[in-house]
């Protein structure tokens, strides 16, 4: 099976949508699969939207930015819509991940995906919806290890039967909102400052700290 | 009041909707608002990289130094902010997502709870109001504009605002000024 992913990530090579595939990739690899990855960030539309029409089998995987896909996302679909017949009937997958904990951030744009699929007359795969992952590469091993062998899970599956495993998602976007329980748990969470260090560690060694709340634009 | 209305039309050949919306700014001002209208087609943005150095490096600020620095403060410092967009391929234009994306210095990068979601914190004391403005294109059908409004609601809740005026080139610039002298 030939596969095509685009990587959205305006970070590139440097994405946790990166971290994420990567994982993904390890469960699709076999003797008879064959993959390519572009990143869309490298600019190379025109190639892109050329790599994407022959191509059978696509995942566009990117991550939430202000509460849809990034700009260069856009870009790439308004690119495919003017060559629309010739992408039609393409497999079509997607991966949304996000900074904010919870799955319900990505949903609206989910529904975009799912519309978008049906105007190109893709065969739509289904979308991974992913929160939680900012700051994914600080982790210790152990808090990933449950995430990276869901997304082996659904590479194989996906090597397998060419489909999105609606389990496998369903296994890795858990919480769509906080429970009442976790939501305890969050505003205690939040009360520590454990939140806040992540950003106040980064802040200081810029040295920068004093500024946090600067406001440049104020009139 | 002190409007901002930012232009995601990215063809010079729409000139319909770049006339309608100078109409559309006539009438406000004739009505003594404040409009700056921005024409996103004619300044240099580039695509936010998401390397968080206007939280953590140099806090408010870009790095990049483009024509951002014009937009984030017209944005900011205005009352209603109106997202104009011809509707392409189901939702606002990549130029207009393109500007949204770099919005985020404008809020702080800790976490707090709202609507018991995770939102960020302000950065500012106020935000603008939200307005969207789109043009159907021939396939835009109902679904299409449920799904527009709905991610710029979440939008809005992350801006700390609200989407107060969601409409349509059906409008006529008169009606929609009309429209917001009442909000």
């Amino acid at each position: 099976m030939k596969l095509t992913i685009f990587n959205g990530s305006p970070r590139g090579q440097e994405s946790n949508t990166k971290i994420l595939l990567d994982s993904f990739l390890e469960g699709f690899e076999s003797p008879e699969n064959e993959y390519k990855i572009f990143y869309l960030i490298e600019n190379e539309i025109i190639k892109n939207v050329n790599r994407f029409i022959n191509s059978p089998n696509v995942i566009l995987a990117f991550p939430l930015y202000t509460d849809a896909m990034p700009g260069i996302v856009k870009d790439f679909i308004e690119k495919l819509g003017v060559n629309k017949k010739e992408t039609v009937n393409a497999s079509v997958g997607f991966m949304v991940q996000s900074g904010f904990p919870e799955a319900y951030h990505s949903r609206c744009v989910e529904r975009y995906l799912i519309k978008l699929s049906r105007r190109m007359h893709w065969n739509y795969q289904g979308t991974l919806v992913k929160g939680g992952v900012e700051g994914i590469k600080n982790r210790p091993g152990w808090m990933n290890r449950k995430l990276f062998k869901n997304l082996e899970r659904m590479g194989e599956i996906y090597s397998q039967d060419r489909r999105f495993d609606p389990g496998t998602i369903k296994n890795l976007a858990p919480s769509e909102r906080f429970s009442p329980v976790k939501l305890i748990f969050v505003k205690f969470l939040m009360k520590t400052g454990l939140l806040d260090s992540f950003w106040n560690q980064q802040l200081k060694k810029n040295q920068a700290y004093e500024k946090r709340f600067a406001r440049p634009y104020k009139e | 009041m002190r409007i901002c209305i930012l232009n995601g039309n990215p063809e010079e050949s729409r000139r319909h909707f770049d006339d309608y919306l100078g109409e559309l700014k006539e009438c406000l001002d004739r009505s003594s608002h404040q409009t700056s209208l921005l024409d996103l087609k004619q300044k240099n943005i580039e695509q936010c990289r998401g390397c968080f150095a206007c939280w953590v490096q140099n806090p408010g600020r870009c790095i990049f130094k483009d024509d951002m620095e014009i937009v984030c403060k017209e944005v900011i410092n205005s009352d209603l902010l109106i997202f104009a967009s011809p509707v392409i391929m189901g939702f606002t234009s990549a130029l207009l997502k393109k500007t949204q994306d770099r919005f985020i210095p404008l809020i702080l990068p800790y976490i707090e709870l709202d609507q018991e979601e995770c939102h960020h914190k302000k950065r500012y004391h106020n935000y603008p109001k939200l307005g969207l403005i789109m043009e159907k294109e021939e396939a835009t059908d109902s679904e299409d504009l449920d799904i527009i409004t709905d991610i710029y609601k979440r939008l809005a809740l992350n801006f700390k605002s609200e989407l107060v005026l969601t409409t349509t080139l059906a409008t006529t610039g008169k009606e929609l000024a009309n429209e917001i002298d009442h909000l």
